[in-house]
């Protein structure tokens, strides 16, 4: 019998708030963490604004010199995963530390960083290549910095599965609790605010020039954003002998790809995505009571994600409250899948379920519950959250309220 | 117990001694290597000159004519090398069976060249003249999907990074996803491709050989002129598949993946870790997963990149884990041949791997002069040996402190032939 898998503690870094009860209060007060971009100039850009953390220091959770160490993305890694284990009142004796593992997701990795490397080496030629930033380039730094930061010495590794990276991690983590490998991971996401993807996304004329308005009739893309979510995993046996506080239990979870488009998403692939994970985890339909969407705001992704909705759930596809948690953070990439893991996880928790903001006019091609402007109250047994990224990969995972 | 078992039934390489599968086995018993002047790019104005380079690479050879414009060449890589694993699999990637097949594909930033020019175009003409149709190329994940797209293949796709380690944790994710009864076979592997960007990087941060005065410029793992890596590419696919599918479809079966193991020395993000804590752990687990002692390793494909550390790190990892069987057991480095291929290295030796297994030969440890007292390991010095194949220990180190494992076995083909 496979290890039954709780999610213990998380940890959220966003653009609208720093840590799980400010993070839950600004998201079910439908707080927009939508500002004009800082982190470069935007003059010579279409649109100028995107969802930054403006107030962001490294130092309040790790050293000085860590903090100078490392670029941003791990920094909110490293912020996302201290936050999580003080949630979970996590203390790991060094037997633990031994077994215990992190996995995270990205889009574009050490973005930054490679930005400010590459800018040099563009504009000055090779002999301005600092050679101290270039081992904290390859993705997998994500991790480690992690790793090394707690001294965790069990799997440590990266899925740079684009948008759907948080859902991959989470889920990987989750097997190996499952198969005995190890019995605590750190599972999430990160990215920070990237000027590659922003130029990216502007040229394929994806970007909002305001505000982020998923499944409303005059949307007009999504919103380049930045963030760190983690989420402590413990097999069942190992949370309930220390007698944690169990937020929810991961039910199972399904991945697909369309292969079909780079960047076109595509409703039979997300389909097949959602009913992998309802069948992993041996539900119909109707027993979820709550969607976190992958919702980006783009024409095209609304679309397609409530197509596939609508085949796997029918015409019961309207009476589940579906909602986009982007209206409030943009996209934030590799990170973005994360923290809707923990938004789900909070719902089920809190028996609340977190708005779509910023929505007015419906759209016949969206006719689903988006949870319009307000949150609601609602028990929550299982949460799906659904994911979908560059090159056709889909992830869902089912959150379960846990029940012995 | 009725756990799954995770056969290979096919392999694609493309690599800098030799393309495809049987000339690369030759090439790599041979002792041929494939390090050369580097030919991609200018290194007039550096200190390091060769790498594993592939030369005579023509994608069209593989992927036709069509679609090939904007594909970088990680992604061109990489297709053609699952091109080949198909077609050495005879596995048809057909509307019924796509759903259940997945990629898994080692990256380490996926292609460093794309996502630099892209950028530079920005930096130069202005945000708004960079070409739309090469932005998916620089998310990382990017050669993985153009695999999906290319052959239909919808089950998963998903890239693993993990620096040098990244594609032997593709492999065991792919295995971990066979065994939980995710998919019935999945494509895994990794790639790597040569390019200004990553040498200029290594070159950079001193990891190269030959840069010191006097230092030859030679991959020589486990010899005292050691001093740096050549850096090298490659792209390396696997097919491994469910034991019980690959015997429906009389898949011919080439070898097994057992257990695998992986350890973490936190520490330091740029520096090999020559207590090598986290490798013992990793061989040591990966050898409790697949059940057998060390004595039942017939040969190690080491990690050993020819780098002062690293190679005494894996040295003392295998001395301590093996104990007295550490000097009995052939211990070579296929990067004598190819070079340090990054996130694709991994691949190639379990490629190599499953070479020994088909070939019973061991590959060579090439440019092997000088004998280093601390890598007193049975380092199969310059010529190819034949011996009894049955377990391939595989090993993967990395400079930011990961450290993975992979037990690769003898199915006993000839049984399976009489028994089909």
């Amino acid at each position: 019998m496979d290890k039954r898998v709780v999610i213990t503690g998380v940890g959220v870094v966003s653009s609208i708030g720093i840590g799980r009860d400010v993070f839950w209060k600004a998201l079910t007060a439908g707080k927009s963490g939508i500002r004009p971009v800082e982190t470069f100039d935007t003059s010579g850009f279409p649109t100028h604004n995107g969802g930054e953390i403006k107030d962001f220091s490294p130092e309040d959770f790790m050293s000085r010199r860590r903090a100078q160490l490392v670029g941003r993305a791990s920094a909110l890694a490293i912020a996302a995963s201290r936050l999580a284990f003080s949630d979970a009142g996590l203390k790991l004796s060094a037997g633990d530390k031994e077994k215990a593992g992190v996995i995270l997701g990205t889009t574009m990795g050490e973005t930054q960083v490679f930005e400010r490397i590459n800018y040099r080496w563009v504009k000055e030629g090779e002999q301005a290549i600092d050679p101290v930033w270039l081992p904290r380039l390859p993705a997998n730094v994500l991790a480690a910095n992690v790793g090394i930061e707690f001294k965790l010495k069990g799997p440590n590794l990266v899925l740079p599965n684009a948008c759907a990276a948080g859902n991959y991690a989470l889920g990987y983590a989750a097997d190996l609790i499952r198969a005995g490998v190890t019995d605590v991971m750190l599972a999430g996401g990160t990215d920070a605010f990237s000027k590659i993807a922003f130029t990216g996304f502007n040229r394929l004329f994806a970007v909002a020039p305001e505000i982020c308005q998923p499944f409303d009739k005059d949307r007009k893309g999504m919103m380049v954003g930045e963030g760190a979510a983690a989420l402590v995993l413990e097999s069942l046996d190992r949370a309930q002998k220390r007698g944690a506080d169990i937020l929810a239990e991961v039910a199972g979870y399904g991945i697909s790809c369309d292969a079909y488009h780079m960047t076109a998403p595509h409703a039979p692939g997300i389909a097949r995505a959602i009913r992998n994970a309802l069948s992993e985890s041996s539900l119909v339909p109707g027993d979820i009571d709550y969607i976190n969407a992958h919702g980006t705001g783009t024409p095209a992704n609304d679309r397609e994600e409530c197509l596939a909705m609508k085949e796997v759930f029918g015409s019961a596809c309207r009476d589940i409250p579906v909602s986009s948690i982007k209206s409030m953070l943009g996209h934030t990439m590799g990170a973005a899948s994360a923290i809707e893991s923990v938004a789900c996880c909070l719902a089920i928790k809190e028996g609340c379920i977190p708005p779509t903001i910023n929505f007015k006019t419906p759209d016949p091609d969206c006719d689903i519950d988006c949870v319009p402007n307000s949150c609601r109250r609602l028990k929550v047994e299982f949460a799906m959250n659904n994911a979908s990224a560059f090159g056709g990969n889909n992830a869902s995972v089912i959150f379960k309220n846990f029940v012995l | 117990m009725n756990a799954k078992r995770v056969a290979i039934t096919g392999i694609g390489v493309l690599a800098s001694n030799a393309i495809g599968k049987n000339a690369f086995y030759e090439a790599l018993f041979k002792g041929v290597s494939g390090i050369k002047p580097v030919s991609l790019f200018d290194t007039a104005a550096l200190k390091a000159h060769l790498a594993g380079e592939i030369s005579g690479f023509n994608p069209q050879d593989y992927l036709g004519q069509k679609g090939l414009r904007t594909l970088d060449r990680s992604t061109r890589l990489v297709c053609s090398a699952t091109k080949l694993c198909l077609d050495d699999a005879s596995l048809a990637v057909t509307q019924e069976n796509c759903g259940r097949i997945g990629v898994a594909v080692g990256t380490s930033l996926g292609s460093i060249s794309s996502i630099s020019g892209f950028d530079r175009e920005a930096i130069l003409e202005g945000p708004g003249y960079v070409n739309p149709a090469l932005f998916p190329n620089t998310v990382i994940n990017s050669a993985a999907s153009q695999v999906s797209i290319k052959f239909n293949i919808q089950g998963f796709n998903v890239s693993v990074s993990n620096s040098f380690c990244s594609s032997l944790d593709a492999l065991i994710y792919a295995a971990q996803a066979i065994r939980s009864g995710r998919i019935d076979a999945c494509l895994a592997g990794g790639v790597e491709e040569l390019c200004l960007q990553t040498y200029l990087a290594f070159y950079k941060g001193g990891l190269l050989a030959g840069l010191k005065e006097g230092a030859p410029e030679l991959s020589c793992p486990f010899d005292k002129r050691r001093n740096g890596v050549i850096l090298g590419e490659g792209a390396a696919v696997l097919c491994l598949e469910e034991l019980t599918h690959a015997r429906k479809r009389n898949a011919r079966i080439f070898a097994e993946v057992l257990g695998s193991g992986r350890g973490f020395d936190p520490y330091r993000l740029n520096k090999y870790y020559t207590r090598a804590d986290g490798l013992k752990k990793a061989v040591s687990a990966a050898l409790e997963d697949s059940g057998m002692p060390a004595g039942d390793i017939s040969y190690i494909s080491c990690a050993a990149n020819s780098t002062w550390a690293a190679d005494l790190e894996e040295t003392r990892a295998i001395k301590e884990v093996f104990g007295a069987k550490a000097k009995m057991t052939p211990a070579s480095s296929v990067k004598s041949m190819l070079g340090e291929c990054f996130s694709a290295s991994a691949a190639l030796q379990a490629v190599s791997a499953v070479g020994a297994i088909e070939r019973q030969t061991v590959p060579a440890t090439v440019n092997y002069r000088e004998s280093d007292a601390d890598c007193d390991l049975d380092c199969v010095p310059n010529t190819a040996r034949e011996t009894q194949v049955k377990n391939v220990l595989v090993n993967a180190v990395s400079l930011s402190g990961c450290s993975t494992s992979l037990v690769i076995a003898d199915f006993g083909g000839q049984k399976d032939k009489n028994a089909a």
